[in-house]
């Protein structure tokens, strides 16, 4: 069931990114699509137990560490892609106020 | 053998923020490592064994050096080195050099990577850094080219991510031999990031605009090793795992028809090329037991191609044809031409054939045909007017906005011709007259195509296909086909 959910997430954030038409919205929902794929890591590393997994005296079901570590990666680095491709989007409202991809590819495409 | 591994890998990236600091190394400190590079791969030819490397604990990184990933480096090294000679009397600011170093470092790090979430690091740093590099003119039009790659290639690496975590959970590790175990959408979502990533095949298409809108050296490099880096983690899947090894055969083969049938049509001079890269990638893929050896004549050759574009008078073939270029340049042009289609004497002849022995039955014709449209595309280049330098000048005068070539220009050109004719020594047993026949056959046939027909043609293609909406869904209908393909084969 949550599996599905987290699925229906990045489909979601992708059918956004083809749909909108406004090109904050496209980057929104690719943030929507990153964030179903975080859920997933994190639902994976869940597969065991949800402890968080630190030495103690008590016998508990640990959650897996490493899908966990390895995302925090992937987080990092797509916050500053983001934050990259907002800087570009602030650049092009210049001279597109209205951020349509499509009117900002006609202008811009040889 | 270990520590120098890891000091070569961290150099890069060490170096790229110390040039920050002292900018007035920017160029010296950029060569270096460049240097460093091309002495390292060497060190990996001269060594008998491969280099297993495992940092951390069992979940730690792992890199694997092996002769294929010795081509690859010294394909980085090279062209690295001939951008920055290019770029040396340029005025370029710390900043493009930074951003080059870190760039070649990062595709460095995919060549040695050996899981996949090393490779997702790579492939990311790598996105922004060619996104910094190809914006570095701050003009709008470089700005959405960039702000476009990168939504692509992030968009595509998320669907990648979700690849690796489902190779997790089939092995309990990201290693690249676990492919083998995981299921068919595991395979197909990573394959979809590296085929976007790498500009092979309808996922590729994002990748014309890209390179021939961008500065010249910054297309050099994206076109001589940015791709490779999404070529060369398919190459080592499908030499670790035989079943693999179809799909990426057949991928090849499709994108080398694709691009050479783009690249035929195409008038304008870096359209063409990067057409072309879209379809030797597809040689690269074609036999992956050869391709490092195709990847080193490839990206020598296209950064080559490139920076020479970059000084010839128009990108248009049309008035290319009434604007004659100097002798010398030609030459270099010819040189090159030559090459990448597959003439004695230069190592794209020894490339070729190597391929060409590699390949499967059901390939061949494929890719005899598109060897016939690359040199079909490249007579467009051997056939354009040349004079002596002199005369052009005197005859129009400094009004024309005549671009001047710098030394710079003919130290790259030493480093990646030179490459291209000590690389011929390689595969030096390819000499034969059965082996030597059918590449000139190909060549002048292509060369005939041209004149009679090609060269009177106008037919142009649309372009629709590479709207960014259009890319975006392309995505979803390849990730559907690698879906299919991978299942009807496990």
């Amino acid at each position: 069931m949550l599996e599905a959910c987290v699925l229906v997430t990045i489909l979601c954030g992708f059918l956004g990114i083809i749909f909108k038409k406004n090109l904050v919205m496209k980057i929104i929902s690719m943030d929507i699509m990153s964030t179903g794929v975080i859920a997933y890591y994190v639902l994976i590393a869940s597969r065991a137990g949800l402890y968080t997994p630190i030495v103690s005296t008590k016998e508990v079901a640990y959650a897996d560490p490493v899908p966990q570590a390895v995302i925090l990666t992937a987080i990092v680095i797509g916050f500053s892609i983001q934050a990259l491709m907002l800087v570009c989007v602030m650049k092009l409202a210049k001279n597109n106020p209205t951020l349509e991809t499509s009117v900002i590819e006609k202008n811009n495409t040889p | 053998m270990t520590e120098i591994t890891i000091a070569w890998i961290a150099a890069p990236f060490f170096v790229g923020f110390v040039i920050y600091l002292l900018p007035k190394l920017d160029r010296w400190l950029a060569l270096v490592i460049a240097i460093f590079s091309a002495a390292y791969a060497i060190n990996i030819f001269l060594l008998d064994s491969s280099i297993d490397v495992r940092l951390l604990d069992n979940f730690g990184v792992t890199l694997l050096v092996d002769r294929l990933s010795g081509f690859f480096i010294i394909t980085n090294a090279l062209v690295t080195a001939a951008v920055i000679c290019y770029c040396w009397q340029t005025r370029k600011k710390a900043f493009f050099y930074m951003q080059l170093v870190i760039l070649h470092g990062s595709v460095n790090a995919t060549f040695i990577g050996a899981d996949f979430i090393s490779l997702y690091v790579a492939l990311e740093v790598i996105s922004v850094a060619s996104f910094l590099l190809i914006t570095y003119t701050r003009s709008d039009r470089t700005i959405w080219v960039g702000l476009r790659y990168l939504f692509l290639s992030n968009t595509a690496m998320l669907f990648y991510l979700i690849g690796a975590v489902l190779v997790y959970k089939a092995n309990n590790s990201f290693a690249y031999q676990g492919l083998l175990n995981s299921p068919p959408e595991a395979i197909a979502l990573i394959f979809l990031g590296l085929l976007a990533k790498g500009g092979i095949f309808v996922s590729g298409l994002w990748l014309p605009l890209t390179h021939s809108e961008s500065q010249t050296p910054v297309s050099a490099m994206l076109s001589g090793v940015v791709v490779k880096a999404g070529v060369f983690p398919m190459v080592r899947c499908a030499l670790l795992l035989p079943e693999i090894d179809p799909i990426v055969r057949f991928f090849g083969v499709s994108t080398a028809l694709l691009g050479v049938g783009y690249a035929v049509f195409e008038k304008d001079t870096k359209r063409m090329l990067a057409f072309h890269t879209i379809s030797q990638l597809g040689f690269v893929l074609a036999a992956p037991v050869v391709a490092g050896f195709y990847a080193l004549t490839h990206g020598l050759v296209k950064s080559a191609l490139f920076l020479i574009a970059g000084v010839l008078p128009s990108r248009n073939f049309k008035e290319l044809q009434y604007k004659p270029i100097d002798n010398s340049i030609w030459i270099a042009l010819v040189i090159a031409s030559f090459s990448i289609s597959g003439f004695p004497l230069l190592s794209g002849f020894g490339a070729k054939v190597l391929t060409t022995k590699n390949l499967l039955p059901w390939q061949v014709i494929a890719m005899n045909i598109a060897a016939l449209g690359t040199a079909i595309s490249f007579a467009k280049f051997i056939f354009l007017p040349h004079q002596k330098p002199g005369l052009r000048s005197e005859m129009r005068g400094k009004e024309d906005g005549e671009k001047k070539v710098q030394a710079g220009f003919w130290w790259a050109m030493a480093i990646l011709l030179g490459g291209l004719i000590v690389a011929n020594v390689v595969y030096y047993e390819a000499y034969t007259v059965k082996n030597l026949v059918k590449p000139l056959l190909t060549i002048f046939i292509g060369w005939g195509i041209y004149l009679l027909v090609i060269k009177k043609l106008v037919i142009k293609l649309p372009r629709a296909i590479e709207q960014f909406d259009h890319l975006i869904g392309v995505m979803s209908l390849s990730l559907i086909l690698l879906f299919w393909t991978i299942w009807a084969r496990f």
